[in-house]
């Protein structure tokens, strides 16, 4: 049995995280599951987590290898920026997730956005923005997301406070000195300004990071960054609105650029959400496209392969212990080559195959 | 007819080849998709094996339908529910909807495993297979009933099923009566998961009209001599 028991005591934790365990699985404890992902995690995934009342990540070597450099980084120099890139389905948003909770178990403030792509398409209400007037804001994705970032970050909002002195309309403002805690419940009851407080809201926690004597270190989660330089399908009274004109975007752009410092961007490359991009592309050079590949130089690259041979096995054995994969055939070797040929050790399809199994 | 004219059948290939479903000429074999049957020895059925073999070695085999597989995760009983879910051909997707059906099955079974006690777990039946094998057995009735003309009136009269009637008949029950009599916003593998588990436990609507179907039996068990076959 492979399963490795995982206790809310960090350094057990760290003992996990080791090139001994590769290909194994390690639990989520629950009190960790419920605040760090209220959102950021693939939806096959969530439901498997709901199915099995537990959530289990399979510890491999690209999540590994970041995990190894987030311990070893020097933070006084700027941030790094490391890249998930892989075909579909083989685990670019696990390792992403793996990564983020590891800086969540280290006490890090968790800037996790599920996907970038879902703030460039879909939007149902687009308000121009009250800051610039050039710009356009998109108050529900903002408000969902100052929600969700509330839901993770609750324990370090109240000690964190705030540089600047923000004014939102004549009668509201926010003073310096004040929880961010405070920032993020003005953004969510005032709907109309919730962009403009996500984008106060980064600012200060950029600045407050790239501080010598900041107390706390911040990680940036981006799944799916290729739609920061893409196409937008948001369209406003008939005209197509440029991406440069959206201010989550904006201010997310600001972001991944690495003049600050005491912390680091985690990103993801994703093809299934983008928006003119061919299936097959599945490189930076190809998603990121020029601008975005000039924007993110240098970062680290970091590929995510299919499964390999112990982690197809290991992965097998887990789904056999859950009792998911129920067919009787499934238990023979004859079974189990078919399952691996058949999924070629993807990830998801293979998950896909043992669901009906 | 065909053994009459097996002396008249050559070896004749046509110039077009022939397409599954249209008539093959009878000179033509099945084609054997099972592993097992090429990895036996040349220890097996001595006499007729070989014979058989030596025939395969000579005829030409029809080609294989696009349904049977040689993968050992294949089940008649699920190739047959899957092509009567079919509607204008469209396989991809009646297989899909039946693969999501199993999954939900599994799903909800799985997760009240997890839930349950210890002493309660080995009751719980997680195969969607075998939960659906004994749900399609619980829906299938045991006598059906036929129009006979007697003496200017028609009368219900209870007949024996044949086994391949009775299967037809439980699962284009299940298939109707999930079309027909769910809420029209559901998913269909939603519905079908639900009439199947309830199928597994004797309850819904198929039990209720099998169990109806065997009391008009019984009703008109008076008529069953009027049957001359």
């Amino acid at each position: 049995n492979n399963l490795k028991p995982l206790t809310s005591a960090s350094a057990s934790f760290q003992a996990c995280q080791s090139e001994k365990h590769l290909g194994q699985f390690y639990t989520l404890p629950s009190a960790h599951f419920r605040p760090l992902f209220p959102h950021g995690l693939p939806y096959r995934y969530q439901q498997q987590v709901k199915t099995f009342n537990e959530a289990c990540f399979m510890v491999r070597p690209p999540a590994l290898e970041v995990i190894s450099y987030l311990k070893k980084a020097d933070y006084s120099k700027p941030a790094l920026r490391y890249l998930f890139y892989g075909v579909k389905g083989s685990g670019k948003t696990m390792s992403l997730c793996h990564a983020v909770h590891f800086c969540y178990t280290q006490g890090w403030v968790v800037l996790h956005i599920p996907d970038a792509h879902l703030w460039v398409k879909n939007c149902k209400e687009l308000l121009p923005s009250s800051y610039n007037s050039a710009r356009f804001d998109q108050p529900l994705q903002a408000t969902t997301w100052l929600r969700n970032f509330r839901t993770t970050n609750e324990h370090l909002l109240s000690q964190i406070k705030t540089k600047r002195r923000y004014v939102w309309t004549k009668r509201e403002s926010t003073d310096e000195g004040r929880p961010l805690g405070e920032l993020v419940n003005q953004g969510i009851s005032r709907v109309k300004s919730s962009s403009d407080v996500v984008g106060a809201l980064m600012k200060d926690l950029r600045l407050q990071s790239s501080q010598p004597g900041a107390d706390f270190r911040l990680v940036v989660a981006v799944d799916g960054v290729n739609a920061l330089w893409g196409r937008s399908t948001i369209k406003k009274e008939n005209k197509s609105v440029d991406l440069e004109e959206l201010t989550l975007i904006h201010n997310l752009k600001k972001l991944m650029k690495n003049d600050w410092t005491g912390g680091a961007i985690i990103t993801t490359l994703s093809q299934t959400g983008s928006l003119y991009t061919p299936k097959s592309a599945y490189l930076p050079q190809e998603l990121l496209g020029e601008t975005g590949f000039d924007s993110m130089d240098p970062f680290i690259p970091v590929s995510v392969p299919n499964y390999s041979e112990k982690e197809f096995e290991s992965a097998y054995l887990y789904y056999l212990d859950r009792k998911w994969l129920q067919h009787p055939q499934s238990r023979t070797e004859d079974g189990k080559k078919e399952l691996s040929f058949l999924s070629s050790k993807n990830p998801s399809m293979l998950d896909r195959i043992c669901g009906f199994l | 007819m065909a053994a009459s004219l097996s002396g008249l059948l050559k070896p004749w290939t046509p110039r077009v080849f022939l397409v599954r479903w249209s008539r093959y000429n009878p000179y033509y074999l099945e084609p054997e998709v099972r592993k097992e049957a090429y990895s036996q020895p040349e220890s097996e059925l001595s006499a007729e094996e070989k014979e058989q073999r030596e025939l395969k070695m000579i005829r030409p085999i029809k080609a294989a339908a696009s349904g049977v597989t040689s993968s050992v995760f294949s089940d008649p009983v699920l190739s047959k529910f899957i092509n009567m879910m079919m509607e204008h051909g469209n396989k991809v997707l009646a297989r899909e909807i039946m693969t999501q059906t199993l999954e939900n099955i599994k799903k909800k079974q799985v997760e009240k495993y997890h839930k349950a006690p210890e002493g309660q777990k080995e009751e719980i039946e997680c195969n969607p297979y075998t939960i659906f094998h004994q749900a399609l057995k619980n829906c299938q009735p045991v006598v059906g009933l036929e129009s006979i003309r007697k003496g200017g009136k028609i009368y219900q009269v209870p007949i024996p099923l044949s086994d391949k009637r009775r299967s037809f008949l439980a699962m284009k029950w299940l298939i109707t009566e999930c079309r027909d009599n769910k809420h029209r916003r559901t998913h269909m593998y939603e519905k079908l998961s639900q009439e199947v588990m309830s199928a597994f436990v004797h309850e819904g609507n198929v039990i209720r009209k099998k169990n109806e179907l065997h009391k008009m039996a019984e009703s008109n068990r008076a008529y069953a001599h009027y049957r001359w076959w």
